[in-house]
């Protein structure tokens, strides 16, 4: 187990002039699970794969523990990789799948033996370790691929979306065995999707990145409750935070024409600037006498709660989008006009990743 | 308007067809219904046997009739004497050895070849596109032009390249064909038959998940233990296939030994002495005995050999 560092670590793909990761730093403490995540092409799997040593580091370097591994070989840098399609070695049995990096370090016959029964009682597996990954469901083949990880006992453990091919049901019920297995364990672990709930229920820490970039990272609760950028803020959270850009007039942000105060520590950050980007979460806005107006496009129902989803009418200007939480119990439907007011805001510099300004 | 009317009673026809096989489909138990769709079937069936099976057939009669070319008016059924005049004759066994010999030299040392040239093309590097049209190109030659120049631009002692290249490096400068007869016509077939191999090869390469290649190097693998333990496996199949195929052309080889050697020093395999026998000899009979044998031997290899492709197809279907 070790700590990992990344130290301005860049990676550029032949024939591109953008990095698919820039200048990255980021330390993962030993023994954390921290969760690369951002949308596609955002770079997360590309820096897993520099940390595994499958993609070469252009600038900067990687260390594990106290090693540079920045141009030492994946097979010599004990880390263990799950891959999203699992990669399971197809003429080998289970057991010899998970054996087969325990083979390649000449470990003992008995030692391998305990290992790999270990790791597949662990993992409900032990029924199947005579089986080829043919013969075996896309969630069994996935516990395969991480008993293979398991009996390693590596430093580090990297895992690529290992979600992402089973179903929703499997998904989330596999998404806490992992986490609780690496709380067990303890083994410093890397995990890469681009599911912000995956992240939030998972990690220790997230980082999330956008465009090669590191954007922010955090614990989910801090990146829940004080995002760094407008980008962070729309991209954490299920729904969304609602994002609209406004006016600024006599010291308050001007959302289809309902007027948001600005603190005066933000007005001193905002530069002279004209406009703003305010974000309000579905929990902070509430149906209200006074408030911004809303025309409702859809009722989500989940219950306990409830989302309406609408639009400002383009009376009042450019319509924008809102989404608002309101109790399970709502009369509200399809087609009725309300005002929302929101309890709590955010301000960003109006662009889609601008700075918070408060 | 005919058109309109055609293609409506065309369409009600089709109707009629599928109305009719659905109706044989519930009831397939009416023998009836069964026949009359089989029988649809026979014009096809009847069609490949007179395709395929009547030269054969023919053969086999001709295997049983003594007849020779130079007496055309001595002509009659003499049953298995022509098996065994070739079972008695004493060339059976030697060209058996010399069939086999050059078989088995020609299929490992382009099997072997293959491999490093598919090793070599399966990586990234400019030019590959071109790299791989060239090294195929040997397998496009005519094998009678290919042994042609072997034959004169490459073996020959007086302008052949390899002894210039030999006297060169200071090496020995044998008449090739001659001193090593057996060894040169393997040389041509290997150059021939490299690039068929290495396409098998190859496209068994390449249809190897990348993914676990990289799995295996993060679990502590070495290129070579990779290759050894996960690529190795992998191209099982491919090798049969490439071995089986190969092994039943280069088993009916015939243009190398006829322009190189003629058959001396040992290369007399049976397709050259059928040939002999039939068109030296003018003895169709026993050239047809002769060429009954290879087909046993050949449909031995070629049911194997399906049989490989089949356990390949059905694999495929199941990953």
């Amino acid at each position: 187990m070790a700590a990992v560092e990344f130290v301005n670590a860049t990676r550029t793909y032949e024939g591109t002039k953008q990095p698919a990761v820039d200048d990255l730093n980021l330390h993962i403490n030993d023994g954390e699970f921290l969760v690369l995540v951002g949308p596609s092409g955002c770079g997360k799997s590309t820096s897993l794969r520099m940390l595994a040593g499958l993609e070469p580091v252009d600038g900067g370097s990687i260390r594990i523990g106290e090693r540079d591994v920045t141009s030492i070989a994946p097979k010599d840098r004990d880390v263990a990789m799950v891959f999203q399609n699992y990669a399971l070695y197809p003429h080998m049995t289970v057991a010899e799948n998970m054996a087969f990096a325990l083979k390649i370090q000449k470990v003992s016959k008995s030692e391998i033996n305990k290992r790999v029964q270990d790791a597949a009682k662990l993992l409900d597996l032990e029924p199947y370790l005579d089986r080829r990954p043919k013969a075996l469901s896309g969630g069994q083949r996935q516990r395969v691929a991480m008993g293979r990880a398991i009996v390693r006992e590596p430093q580090v453990f990297l895992m690529d979306e290992p979600l992402s091919n089973l179903d929703a049901k499997l998904r989330v019920q596999t998404r806490t065995q992992i986490a609780e297995l690496q709380r067990r364990l303890g083994v410093t672990t890397v995990y890469v999707t681009h599911d912000q709930v995956e992240a939030m229920t998972m990690g220790d820490r997230v980082a999330l990145l956008l465009d090669g970039v590191l954007q922010q990272v955090d614990t989910p609760r801090a990146l829940y409750e004080s995002p760094s950028n407008a980008f962070v803020a729309g991209f954490i959270g299920s729904p969304a935070m609602s994002l609209v850009s406004s006016s600024i007039a006599d010291g308050n942000a001007v959302v289809a024409g309902f007027p948001i105060p600005i603190e005066r520590s933000a007005i001193n950050n905002l530069n002279n600037a004209k406009s703003v980007m305010v974000g309000m979460r579905p929990e902070d806005l509430t149906v209200n006498a006074e408030g911004i107006p809303m025309e409702i496009d859809l009722v989500e129902e989940l219950g306990a709660d409830a989302y309406l989803y609408g639009k400002t009418p383009s009376e009042v200007g450019a319509p924008v989008s809102l989404i608002v939480r309101v109790p399970g119990d709502t009369k509200l439907t399809r087609g009725s006009r309300v005002k929302v007011k929101p309890t709590r805001t955010y301000l960003f510099e109006d662009s889609p990743t601008g700075k918070r300004l408060t | 308007m005919p058109a309109f009317s055609a293609r409506l009673w065309f369409s009600r026809d089709l109707r009629e067809v599928r109305l009719f096989l659905q109706k044989a489909k519930s009831t397939t138990k009416k023998t009836a219904d069964k026949a009359k769709l089989k029988g649809l079937l026979y014009p096809a069936v009847i069609f490949v046997i007179i395709l395929t099976q009547l030269p054969f057939l023919l053969t086999i009669v001709f295997s049983s009739i003594n007849w020779n070319l130079l007496k055309p008016a001595d002509r009659q059924f003499v049953g298995l004497e022509n098996y065994a005049t070739v079972f008695s004759s004493g060339d059976l066994i030697p060209a058996l050895i010399a069939t086999i010999t050059m078989t088995t030299m020609a299929v490992v040392s382009s099997l072997l070849l293959g491999l490093l040239f598919a090793l070599l093309l399966d990586r990234k590097f400019k030019g590959r596109a071109l790299a791989r049209t060239l090294i195929i190109t040997p397998f496009l030659v005519m094998p009678a032009a290919a042994a042609l120049s072997w034959k004169f631009s490459m073996f020959d002692t007086n302008i052949g390249a390899v002894n210039y290249f030999a006297g060169l490096l200071g090496l020995p400068e044998p008449a090739w064909i001659t001193d090593y007869p057996m060894v040169s016509i393997v040389i041509v077939l290997a150059w021939q038959f490299t690039p068929f191999m290495m396409l098998i090869l190859l496209a068994g390469l390449q249809s190897q998940d990348q993914e676990v290649l990289e799995a295996a190097a993060v679990d502590g693998s070495s290129t070579w233990k990779t290759f050894q333990l996960i690529t190795m496996p992998h191209l099982r199949v491919y090798f049969e296939i490439a071995i089986l195929l190969g092994t039943i052309i280069l088993l009916q080889v015939f243009d190398p030994i006829a322009i190189l050697t003629k058959g001396t020093g040992g290369t007399k395999t049976l397709s050259y002495l059928l040939y002999e026998r039939a068109f030296i000899g003018l003895n169709v009979g026993e050239a047809a005995a002769y060429g009954v044998i290879v087909v046993v031997i050949t449909i031995v290899l070629a049911t194997l050999a399906l049989r490989t492709l089949f356990s390949v197809f059905t694999r495929g279907v199941r990953a």
